[in-house]
């Protein structure tokens, strides 16, 4: 007995040692370009232009990264791009969660068919209607503000709907009859049972659509025209010249875009942590 | 919740002030016309420059107001096509000069020909005033231009024992030369590779032109893809290329090719074609390095020495507002002060004549230098426009002199499908 | 709440049950005789879904017919706009030797992107599903690549790429290998590509990780009493449980690989297709054709006929996902 139980503990040991070994092999691979980019964005011009690149940078110019704040109004947009990162996630999470329940959870007429239409939006690309959808914008007057790149995250979109939708039927029908049982109507039952049965899931539709309006350019480019409205994306690329670029300083940039975005990552995973283990115990 | 509650509203209201803000009219407070003006000049070099220029103009006359406004390089285009698809495009936007007439064929820029007269007409080099016409119309006005050159390092000329203020003049002595200063390593790699026609700011297509004696692979509109000498010209590059090793080019192409590391700078590649804002690159990163320039080598002693450039225009978008006060802005740009202040600070070639004059003038030293070079080289730039009934011909022909640089078809061939494929294009 | 929770515990026996329950009470049947229950829920449908209806009315439809109809037309964005038949169809079928060149690239990467991201992202996202020390900081790590984007992503990559002084050459070596030129070579281009792609799996790892969240530790717990191993427990736990995912994440990055533009745009000088074209995309092509030369009737040709493509591939997902997909809600529509 007590044979087995050492056994097995160290059965458990070496798997632990072998899963951490993994890991660290992927995390240098992944690390790798990323220190690049770090190396990079302290380095002189000089040194950049040298070859073979270095892989350790002579100095370390952390005044690049002070520098680089500073040859464009960085605060003003950085705030622009918070914001409208912050309210398009809201709406993103909201209004998903809401519509993919429709479709998952109720049956109605024409579900189908309508759904099928939401999975048909995705396969056109983006291209053929960008100018249409431009001039849609215009002409209610929506250009140089900020809600062609809100209200559409408010209205839903293909992606987040159908991943939404598959993460509500891993629940269990039970669930949703027996409240109705009860007597909830379908607006208490998405707020009360089914959303917090897939906090992970919108925890991971905040981050991907933070992340998406974060990093978005060519939507802030095509519907702001006043430099004041601009966002961080659009800041990068004025170190991208015609004739050279400013490498350590769209490094320095790029290095410090990325930090809110791992920042919130970090927070936002404390969510998967109490989702694992209250599911557990609480779901069944 | 309530949290929530407060960032929504904060957002809203934050909302609200940039709607308010959003709506611009023509004419602001003091009656005076708005101009709103796209440029990519954004960088902590370039910006500086062009709002100086604007800040001048608003202040010689008090009719008209220029605004400013940064748009990143090649997303600017698309932006532009949106907003005049809208009918709300900008006064005036920098534009590249070598699609001006497909731009005036599929009805995006307004033609400014009533306003100009030959005065203005000629204070023009004649090809780029010939790139900004279309049917006989004027549709912008030139900014800048550029032309290639050989930059060279006259301490690996020292070296290999070549004479520094004798840099090759044709094809014969460029691969003369170059065989001279490419050194070996004891690997067998290369320490030091002194010219390839492929790499650089020079390449296939411009080596074809140089070797037509200055005939692009459009003449008239048509397709003249397939000469002789043009075949030869690859055939040249691919001979060279075996000689080098088709792997060690490839593989010195590729460490280049992220635009970082510049070969020439760190000694690598003896010979390099560059146009001439590369000074302003040597300047910063180049520390002492010793370098000549020259104009690219001809053919052969009996033909020029052909080179090739490209450059900016400034137009008016259809549909934009004012186009009257947008041409004055244009034509002040355009003109000698504003040229030369420009060229002077950006070592861009510039378009007009008296400028370029003024500038080699007020310029000593090394700029100097290279500036009077890149005006010899303009007399032999052949800009190459891209014909309105074949848009995509690049695309066409590039994949095919790929294919026969890497021997996979023969130049024969690869120049003939390529003729065919182009012709069958046409729109 | 709790009565809810605790009649669920024995998920794999009355789960399966109610998918037979289920299928009696579906509304297709009694689709006859409309009861006020039923007409009730179509409402509450369409409540939940306005949101959507009203974004789809107001914001797509409208372009995305536009578009339809200018791929009859000769289009150019700005000005003209004649009806030319099925002039577009036929010259993209016919003349276009690009046409052709961009949808072989493109299907190539489909083809090996789509299964390798999706096996990378589960394997990452079960490597990182421990209770183990500093498993957030790992977590963090792997979804990095996601979070990078941007033009200073794929210079990067062509750094790592470069082939004597590159990291992936230089760690082949270690092994023996003489790494290709990559992004310079025409066959290796889309290979690096697609090794691009591994590296970012971040997202998807992300979406498993989640949906691994909602598997009840019970359900191990049970196995592990009956004396399963970890690879028994993947294959007859989490795997079916996180089929949905996995049904999700191939749909949409099938769709997703189709579109593939930004890598290679960046990549290729502005849409320039590579060496030998080797990298021009279908929707490079189409940018090219829409912006570069305004043929956007030509352009919105060739969404459509993506369009009609992506159409039957999803659709065949859809279709034989109900062999191989298991939800929990016992629905299979």
């Amino acid at each position: 007995m007590s044979n087995s139980v050492i056994g097995s503990k160290k059965k458990r040991m070496t798997k632990k040692t072998l899963i951490y070994l993994i890991l660290i092999g992927g995390s240098l691979i992944i690390l790798s370009p990323v220190w690049w980019m770090i190396a990079t964005s302290l380095k002189t011009p000089q040194e950049i232009a040298q070859y073979p690149p270095s892989f350790w940078p002579d100095s370390f110019r952390f005044s690049n990264y002070l520098e680089t704040w500073q040859t464009a109004p960085f605060t003003r947009w950085t705030l622009n791009t918070l914001l409208i990162s912050a309210l398009s996630t809201i709406g993103s999470v909201l209004a998903n969660a809401f519509i993919a329940y429709g479709f998952a959870v109720i049956k109605f007429k024409g579900r189908n068919l309508l759904f099928g239409i939401v999975m048909a939006t995705m396969l056109i690309p983006g291209f053929v209607t960008l100018v249409p959808q431009y001039i849609i914008f215009a002409k209610i007057g929506w250009v140089n503000t900020y809600l062609p790149l809100i209200v559409p995250s408010f209205l839903g979109s293909a992606f987040f709907i159908f991943l939404i939708r598959q993460f509500m039927r891993t629940i269990p029908k039970d669930m949703v009859e027996a409240a109705k049982m009860d007597g909830a109507n379908h607006f208490q039952i998405w707020w009360q049972i089914i959303l917090p049965q897939i906090k992970p899931a919108l925890i991971t539709v905040a981050i991907f659509s933070f992340n998406g309006s974060w990093n978005d350019l060519l939507g802030p480019l095509l519907y702001l025209n006043d430099e004041n409205l601009y966002t961080l994306q659009i800041g990068l690329q004025t170190f991208k010249g015609t004739v050279s670029t400013q490498w350590n300083y769209l490094m320095a940039m790029s290095t410090t875009v990325l930090l809110p975005i791992i920042l919130l990552f970090f927070y936002f995973q404390r969510y998967f942590i109490e989702g694992s283990n209250l599911t557990g115990g609480q779901k069944f | 919740m309530k949290k929530w509650l407060l960032i929504v509203c904060a957002g809203l209201l934050a909302l609200l002030s940039a709607c308010s803000s959003g709506s611009a009219d023509n004419t602001n407070a003091e009656g005076k016309v708005e101009l709103d003006f796209w440029t990519f000049w954004g960088s902590e070099t370039r910006r500086p420059m062009i709002e100086k220029l604007i800040e001048d103009f608003n202040n010689s006359q008090d009719e008209i107001v220029v605004k400013h406004t940064y748009v990143p390089w090649g997303d600017i285009w698309t932006k532009n096509l949106a907003a005049i698809a809208a009918g709300d495009p900008p006064d005036v936007i920098v534009n590249d000069i070598r699609t001006v007439k497909i731009r005036a064929s599929n009805n995006q820029v307004e033609d400014i020909s009533k306003w100009v007269d030959d005065d203005l007409k000629n204070s023009f080099y004649p090809h780029l005033w010939d790139a900004v016409t279309y049917k006989d119309k004027a549709y912008a006005l030139p900014f800048t231009t550029d032309t290639r050159m050989l930059f060279y390092n006259k301490d690996a000329f020292r070296e290999a024992g070549l004479d520094p203020e004798k840099p090759p003049r044709t094809w014969k002595e460029l691969k003369e030369y170059s065989d001279k200063l490419t050194v070996k390593n004891e690997d067998g790699g290369y320490k030091q590779v002194g010219y390839y026609p492929n790499w650089g700011n020079f390449t296939t297509h411009d080596w074809m032109i140089n070797a037509d004696d200055g005939k692009g692979l459009m003449e008239g509109g048509e397709p003249t893809i397939n000469t002789p000498a043009k075949k030869e010209a690859i055939q040249w590059m691919y001979d060279w290329k075996q000689e080098l090793g088709s792997e060690a080019v490839q593989n010195m192409k590729a460490e280049f090719g992220n635009e970082q590391q510049d070969p020439f700078i760190s000694g690598k590649v003896a010979m390099w074609a560059e146009i001439g804002t590369f000074y302003k690159q040597l300047e910063e990163f180049g520390g002492d390095l010793d370098y000549g320039v020259a104009t690219m080598p001809a053919y052969n002693e009996d033909t020029k020495p052909w080179s090739t450039g490209g450059g900016f225009v400034m137009e008016i978008p259809k549909g934009a507002k004012n186009p009257e006060a947008s041409m004055k802005f244009i034509k002040y740009l355009t003109d000698v002060e504003a040229q030369t202040y420009w060229g002077e600070n950006n070592f861009d070639n510039i378009a007009n004549k008296e400028a370029t004059k003024q500038i080699t003038e007020n310029l000593d030293g090394k700029g100097a230098e290279i500036f009077q070079k890149s005006m010899e080289s303009l007399e032999y730039t052949y800009l190459s426009i891209t014909p309105p009934e074949y848009p995509e011909y690049e695309n066409l022909v590039n994949p095919l002199i790929d294919d026969a640089l890497n021997g996979k078809i023969s130049v024969e061939e690869a120049l003939d499908q390529a003729q065919k494929d182009v012709e069958n294009s046409k729109q | 709440m709790s009565g809810i929770k605790e009649h669920n515990v024995a998920i794999s026996t009355t789960q399966r049950k109610s998918v037979h329950k289920s299928k009696s009470s579906d509304w297709t049947v009694r689709k006859p005789k409309m009861s006020k229950l039923s007409l009730k829920e179509n409402i509450w449908g369409y409540i939940f879904i306005a949101p959507w209806i009203i974004g789809f009315l107001g914001l797509t439809l409208g372009p995305l017919l536009f578009s339809l109809v200018t791929s009859f037309t000769d289009y150019n964005v700005t000005s003209q706009m004649n009806f030319t038949g099925f002039d577009n169809y036929k010259r993209m079928f016919t003349v276009d030797p690009l046409f052709w060149t961009s949808l072989y690239n493109t299907v190539y990467f489909v083809v090996f992107s789509v299964p390798l991201t999706t096996a990378g992202a589960v394997i990452v996202a079960m490597l990182l599903n421990q209770k183990m020390k500093g498993i957030k900081v790992f977590r963090t790590i792997y979804y990095l690549p996601a979070v990078l984007s941007g033009v200073a992503v794929y210079f990067l990559w062509m750094q790592l790429l470069s082939p004597s002084t590159g990291l992936v050459n230089t760690v082949l070596a270690w092994f023996g290998i003489d790494g290709p030129a990559w992004l310079f070579e025409p066959e290796w281009t889309k290979p690096a590509l697609v090794m691009m792609k591994m590296w970012s799996v971040g997202g998807g790892m992300l979406l498993y990780l989640a949906v691994m969240q909602g598997v009840p530790k019970a359900m191990y717990e049970a196995a592990e009493l009956d004396g399963a191993g970890s690879i028994r427990k993947f294959f007859h736990i989490t795997l079916p449980m996180i089929t949905p995912i996995i049904f999700f994440d191939m749909v949409t990055s099938t769709i997703g690989a189709f579109q593939i533009f930004q890598e290679a745009y960046v990549m290729t000088d502005s849409g320039e297709g590579g060496p030998s074209n080797s990298l021009l995309f279908y929707n490079l092509h189409m940018w090219n054709n829409a912006f570069e030369i305004f043929n956007m009737g030509y352009a919105s040709a060739m969404a459509w006929v993506l369009f009609i493509i992506v159409m039957i591939l999803t659709f065949l997902h859809f279709k034989f996902s109900k062999k191989w997909v298991y939800y929990e809600s016992g629905d299979h529509k």
